[in-house]
């Protein structure tokens, strides 16, 4: 380890926020004018610490006459060994010391497509949410052609579109200084697609299959999208972080689930979206076999079972005293 | 035209949450002699009921009776005493006679299928009204004299006509062109001579004074059993709903005698039952400029079994839908009939009335045509054995036409249910019928 020595101040995120260098030890730090470092932290003393060469040879940093000492992973330190990467607290600011030699991690590939920003996705996003917007009316539309239909729902879903797009353009220019709007506008165009198409598809497999369960809890496969949507926006304000954003995701996803199966058992007394498969659609999509109307009716019969033990139930004021069948 | 078939008909029993307009004026006809007549020496035998809470002593609905021959029996309503019947912990029936005199009035025997209920009281009979073995014969367009406590307002008899049987109710009912207002429910109509004809019960709100009366003859059978018990129910919920149950064999009787009718909504063939109690109406949007057509086939029960205010059961309604297009290409007609087939109702799962209803959904096949299908049922918390049912159907054969069916069946045994369940899913077919 040999100077010039750099002493940065470092954010609570890591982010370095300063950076000074040092040609030669001793580094002195603390409030006072005559340091090599100087804090405007009142939480130090005039003379806090100094940087300078251990006993053993390697680079330290040692605590001086203060009342709140050196912190380093929450203890108070009188002396602390500094291999480049240990960070360090005096009162509220973190301190890290590399020496000129200090080994940086290697260069990361860079995946971003620097030309997919400004007008291209923004267009492209506007455009996506026209047309879907557009054709769910359309299929939906069984008046005699009237464009005010059409204009309502693309001026209310262009008005969402922006507002949502704008917000997150928002947020990205204050932490990040820029607004990327248009990527901000394709990721929702992107999360309305998609659920358009899954849903298409989750209604066209059930139909087939018989998995009439698809179609019962397909909101949260929509919330899945919202909660992607969002990781989307997280990361295009910040891409350095996609393990942190993945998990908030996830839990955004979990959390919205969570609440639609409790609106769902509050509102109708089931965890499903529905209670039964409304979806009828073309009829050369069926593959799987219908069953006869014996066995539907058998299964019809078990519920017979369900019914009489909720029957027995008590369920407080009104259904006191059941009586047996005599 | 009428698109629902089911009939204005109102109880006529005063209950606070009653349909009844009761700002309206209330012109009865100017009393003729023989009112005059009959009304004299009526009155120490007309009663007005009242249907108390217990806590506070308000009332809460109110109906009229009237006591038989020199007993201390009282004739009224069963939709009277209902909440009393089903209630007990809450509600207690008080009886005001023509001298404002009061009284408690303890319930014997309840008719819920014919709409009767038998009460004692602690004062005897002047022997006016009676109720012999052999029933006097009615012609039509003879005169009959009303009698209650019309809307709470005082003790009043009304003329009108007896004119026949309608056989539109499940059980017989006799029809009456006079006026019965909300309060009279319970009161006797008698004939000129002061021989009981009927009990009066209802009106139709559609229409200008047609009311019908319960034949006196299950009057007397009432009476009868009440003469056969020893002591009243403890707990009348049991009996009424093997009443109840009853009146479900006895309505599957009669359907299992009735036909099947079927309905052309081609190319499809629709079943229903059509008959006296069962009417079919239809309906079309043939006239609205759509891009699509909708024939409607609806039947149902113009009548019902009155449990209490909130319930009404022992019913059939039968609807078939057609929905076809030629303009809308096989995606939107789908996007259509999903949106016609969604957000059914099976009754609420906070009804405490009911369990929460339990489904079951396939896509089945008769044969004939294929379909999608399910049936939701829920069980009665307080009448055991008893059930509603739901059939919905639609068919799985054309990419450009559905055929929809809701079969709702209230107030049936579980068997049952399933039995008329699978008629209606055996008889639905494309061909027509022979």
């Amino acid at each position: 380890m040999s100077g010039p020595y750099f002493v940065e101040t470092l954010a609570r995120n890591g982010d370095v926020k300063q950076r000074q260098r040092a040609d030669a030890l001793p580094i002195r730090i603390g409030r006072a004018y005559d340091n090599d470092f100087i804090l405007d932290d009142r939480h130090t003393s005039p003379h806090h610490a100094v940087v300078e060469f251990g006993a053993d040879g390697s680079l330290q940093v040692r605590a001086l006459e203060s009342r709140n000492g050196v912190i380093h992973k929450g203890r108070r330190q009188t002396t602390l060994s500094l291999d480049g990467n240990a960070v360090f607290r005096l009162g509220h600011t973190n301190l890290r010391v590399r020496s000129v030699d200090f080994c940086v991690d290697a260069e990361t590939a860079d995946t971003t497509l620097h030309g997919w920003e400004g007008w291209r996705p923004a267009l492209t996003g506007l455009t996506m949410l026209v047309l879907t917007t557009l054709a769910g009316v359309w299929i939906s539309d069984t008046e005699k052609g009237e464009a005010i239909r059409y204009l309502t729902a693309l001026v209310a879903m262009l008005s969402i579109g922006l507002v949502w797009s704008g917000s997150w353009a928002m947020v990205n220019r204050l932490f990040e200084g820029q607004m990327r709007f248009g990527r901000h506008m394709f990721i929702p165009a992107c999360g309305l697609v998609a659920s358009e198409v899954t849903s298409l598809l989750i209604a066209i497999a059930a139909y087939a299959f018989s998995l009439e369960t698809l179609t019962r809890y397909d909101n949260h496969v929509a919330i899945a999208i919202v909660a992607a949507m969002v990781y989307f926006h997280l990361i295009t304000i910040n891409p350095n972080r996609t393990r942190r954003f993945a998990l908030a995701a996830v839990l955004v996803s979990l959390l919205g689930s969570g609440l639609m199966l409790m609106v769902n058992y509050q509102s109708g007394g089931r965890l499903a979206d529905e209670p039964y498969m409304s979806e009828l659609l073309p009829p050369s999509l069926r593959l799987s076999a219908d069953k006869p109307v014996s066995e539907f009716l058998a299964g019809a019969e078990q519920m017979k079972a369900d019914l009489d033990i909720e029957r027995g139930r008590d369920v407080g004021n009104d259904g006191e005293g059941e009586e047996e069948p005599e | 035209m009428r698109i629902i078939s089911y009939p204005a008909l109102v109880l006529v029993c005063a209950c606070a949450t009653a349909v009844f307009a009761a700002d309206e004026p209330v012109n009865l006809p100017t009393p003729s002699s023989s009112a005059q007549r009959l009304y004299a020496s009526a009155k120490g035998d007309l009663l007005q009921l009242r249907v108390l809470l217990k806590s506070g002593r308000t009332q809460s609905s109110v109906g009229s009776g009237f006591l038989i021959g020199t007993g201390n029996l009282v004739v009224t309503n069963y939709h009277v005493m209902s909440q009393i019947a089903l209630e007990p912990e809450t509600y207690v029936g008080e009886y005001v006679d023509t001298n404002g005199k009061r009284g408690a009035v303890e319930l014997l025997a309840v008719d819920v299928l014919h709409d009767l209920a038998v009460v004692r009281i602690e004062r005897k009979g002047s022997g006016f009204f009676s109720v012999p073995d052999k029933l006097p014969a009615l012609t039509q367009g003879q005169y009959l004299y009303s009698l209650g406590n019309p809307l709470d307002l005082g003790f009043a008899i009304s003329e009108g006509a007896y004119n026949g049987i309608v056989s539109r109710s499940f059980y017989d009912q006799l029809m009456f062109t006079g006026p019965i207002n909300s309060g009279m429910s319970g009161g006797p109509s008698v004939t000129v001579d002061g021989r009981v004809a009927g009990v009066n019960v209802s009106k139709r709100l559609d229409g200008e004074l047609v009311s019908f009366l319960v034949p006196v003859r299950y009057v007397r059978d009432l009476l009868k059993k009440v003469a056969a018990q020893k002591s009243p129910p403890g707990d009348f919920k049991p009996v009424v709903g093997q009443q109840l149950l009853e009146h479900q064999s006895a309505m599957m009787a009669r359907l299992d005698k009735t036909p099947l009718t079927f309905k052309v909504l081609s190319p499809y063939s629709v079943p229903v039952w059509e008959s006296d109690q069962l009417r079919c109406w239809g309906w079309s949007n043939a006239k609205q400029n759509k891009p699509y057509l909708i024939d409607q086939v609806n039947c149902a029960m113009e009548s019902a079994v009155f449990v209490s205010g909130q319930m009404q059961t022992g019913r059939v309604s039968i609807r078939h839908k057609l929905i076809r297009s030629s303009d809308l290409g096989a995606w939107r007609f789908a996007a259509l009939s999903s949106s016609l087939f969604k957000n059914q109702s099976f009754g609420s799962h906070k009804d405490m009335r009911f369990t929460p209803p339990q489904c079951v959904e396939e896509f089945v096949d008769n044969g004939k045509l294929p379909m999608r299908a399910m049936i939701c049922a829920r069980a009665y918390r307080k009448f055991p054995e008893l059930y509603d049912f739901a059939l919905l159907s639609a068919s799985t054969d054309e990419s450009r036409m559905s055929l929809q069916s809701r079969i709702d069946i209230n107030g049936v045994s579980y068997e049952n249910g399933l039995r008329i369940s699978r008629i209606f899913l055996e008889a639905a077919s494309r061909e027509a019928q022979p």
